[in-house]
């Protein structure tokens, strides 16, 4: 399994044509299977910053599918150059388990940002999976976002292996740095009571602050609607902003809650605007991201 | 514009961050060097070393300065073997990242056996990852210290242009730049230099290869010394290109051997954003308004 996504990632790096990079890569993945000291690994690790970039991966179609036959979920799409090559140099590394991680640790506390970058996203290709989850759990105390969404977005991670507690904790906070939660894998999935709560005591907390809350909360609300949630899906609607109400429309469509449909009702071209949408919570979530920048 | 290449900002407040971002300080390196408080464990270099690639830099750039640093097991550390023995196995984590433009600071203190030892082996070390040297040297017995810092870098056949003398003074510069090194000189009152002496030297040995820092710490001493001594520069008719070199270009020359230190860090940063946050810490304390320079005045948060 390393080996097949190594060289699927060596392949990948290939259509950068950056020879000297690859030469050095191959070089140094040869040197730190050979010689398992970590020095090896260490001084590979941060010196791949000299020879590549940080430039966005470009994936085929085939490549897309390969990628997620190889390990469901993962999506390099979204890797730099740079941070593809830490990856290859961490699955040469013998997987030892006491050794991989003593050493494994060690890159993880010295690590710069980017480092982190590279070690967070890389979660779902490493072994010992299970093992990692702390780590995981505790990359997501960064307010960095950089790192923050090498863990929560676009990696299959969290939604396999995060207990509840921790799983709702991620998603909280992804809504305080307002990350796009579109991008979280499983979101829906691992939609629970509890999550729901939390949102609505979030949307609660901003509201008194006089502050909008981002529209794509109301999603983690919509299996649970009942009365309660009624009312606040209610105040949302009144915003006047149409992302919010396009949100709130979407969540009530998805509620089983007969009350919903009247309110549905009373907005016929917002929700006929929703029916062109094939992603629609995508859209909302990419339309809000815009709005921030 | 100038570049203050050697600063220990760990020590200074966000109001010396401002006075320098407003005096024209541009750029700073940091080199890893002692806390005053000896350490005796190997986690507190660890915790050091990434708070100089980690939270300083990402400080730093809330001010609108580029952060670099050092990477080294300073001289009078070493005098703890056991101790110096595992930061050296720390430090292959380190040198090789993103913005260390240097070996340093390195060298000695009271000259000792243990001094050399570690000295040396770090010459190894930045031969080994090609990267330039910074040697600090003693403040006691100054000169014979600084001309055994130079033989026994020759000794293990490091080119003198990648290496960088600090804290020089009027005793030791002529032979470290006739060994064509590069010359740091240190404007830190009471010990070190002053600024009208700064400016003598420069008069009699012209700008190349020269070097002015200010060395601030955590001990009297003045972040805003690289500007000043420009201003004292200018008011004694020293040209502007030689202050330049003296001020900005000769560090930029000098640490860029690095590859790691590029005028576009600054020349091309992107806008000034407090806003952002690390490790769930802002720099901003409770009330304080976030400065935001560039496109979006909007903050969210």
């Amino acid at each position: 399994m390393q080996d097949q996504v190594s060289n699927f990632l060596i392949q990948l790096l290939q259509a950068g044509n950056n020879s000297k990079g690859l030469n050095w890569l191959e070089k140094q993945t040869q040197k730190i299977s050979s010689e398992p000291v970590p020095a090896k690994l260490f001084l590979a690790f941060s010196q791949a910053s000299r020879f590549f970039k940080k430039e966005k991966l470009e994936l085929s179609v085939k490549q897309l599918e390969q990628a997620d036959q190889l390990c469901s979920g993962f999506e390099p799409n979204f890797w730099d150059e740079l941070q593809t090559a830490r990856a290859v140099l961490l699955l040469s590394y013998k997987a030892e388990k006491e050794t991989w991680f003593k050493t494994v640790n060690q890159l993880f506390e010295t690590a710069d940002m980017y480092e982190h970058q590279a070690l967070f996203a890389a979660l779902p290709v490493l072994p010992f999976q299970e093992d990692l989850i702390p780590r995981a759990i505790d990359g997501l105390r960064t307010n960095i976002s950089l790192v923050f969404d090498a863990i929560a977005l676009n990696n299959p991670f969290p939604a396999k292996y995060f207990p509840e507690a921790n799983w709702n904790q991620m998603i909280l906070k992804a809504i305080f740095m307002q990350r796009p939660l579109y991008k979280v894998q499983g979101l829906e999935e691992r939609r629970n009571p509890d999550l729901a709560a939390i949102a609505r005591d979030f949307a609660h907390e901003r509201w008194a602050a006089g502050r909008d809350v981002m529209p794509e909360i109301w999603r983690l609300v919509a299996p649970f609607v009942d009365e309660m949630f009624m009312s606040d899906l209610q105040k949302a609607l009144e915003s006047q902003d149409e992302l919010q109400m396009k949100a709130v429309l979407l969540a009530l469509r998805e509620s089983a809650y007969g009350p919903a449909e009247k309110q549905l009702e009373q907005f016929p071209e917002l929700v006929a605007k929703l029916d062109m949408e094939a992603k629609a919570w995508k859209s909302i979530g990419e339309e809000f991201q815009q709005t921030r920048v | 514009m100038y570049i203050d290449p050697h600063i220990h900002v760990v020590s200074r407040t966000t109001d010396d961050y401002e006075a320098m971002r407003k005096a024209g300080i541009v750029a700073i390196i940091e080199p890893a060097f002692w806390l005053g408080q000896p350490r005796t464990e190997v986690g507190s270099f660890k915790d050091y070393f990434s708070t100089l690639v980690g939270w300083e830099r990402f400080r730093a750039s809330q001010f609108g300065i580029v952060h670099y640093c050092t990477m080294g097991l300073n001289s009078k550390e070493a005098n703890n073997e056991p101790l110096a023995e595992e930061v050296m196995e720390l430090l292959p984590l380190y040198v090789g990242k993103e913005g260390v433009v240097a070996i340093g600071e390195i060298g000695y203190d009271d000259q000792t056996e243990a001094e050399d030892k570690f000295y040396r082996l770090q010459l190894e070390l930045a031969k080994e990852v090609d990267l330039p040297v910074l040697i600090h040297t003693p403040h006691r017995d100054k000169r014979k210290g600084t001309i055994r810092s130079m033989d026994v870098s020759e000794e293990h056949g490091l080119d003198p242009q990648m290496v960088i003398v600090d804290h020089n003074n009027e005793e030791t510069v002529k032979e470290v730049l006739d060994r064509g090194y590069y010359a740091g000189f240190t404007i830190y009152p009471h010990t070190k230099m002053g600024s009208e002496r700064m400016v003598e030297i420069v008069k009699q040995y012209g700008p190349e290869r020269i070097i002015v820092n200010s060395a601030a710490d955590w001990g009297i001493s003045d972040p805003l010394a690289v500007p000043k001594t420009a201003d004292l520069m200018r008011k004694s008719g020293i040209p502007e290109d030689h202050i330049k070199l003296v001020t900005y270009q000769n560090a930029l020359t000098a640490f860029g051997q690095s590859g790691q230190m590029d005028e576009q860090d600054w020349l091309n940063a992107a806008p000034l954003d407090q806003t952002k946050k690390m490790s769930g810490n802002s720099v901003l304390r409770g009330g304080q308004t976030p400065r935001v320079e560039g496109p979006s005045d909007i903050v969210e948060n």
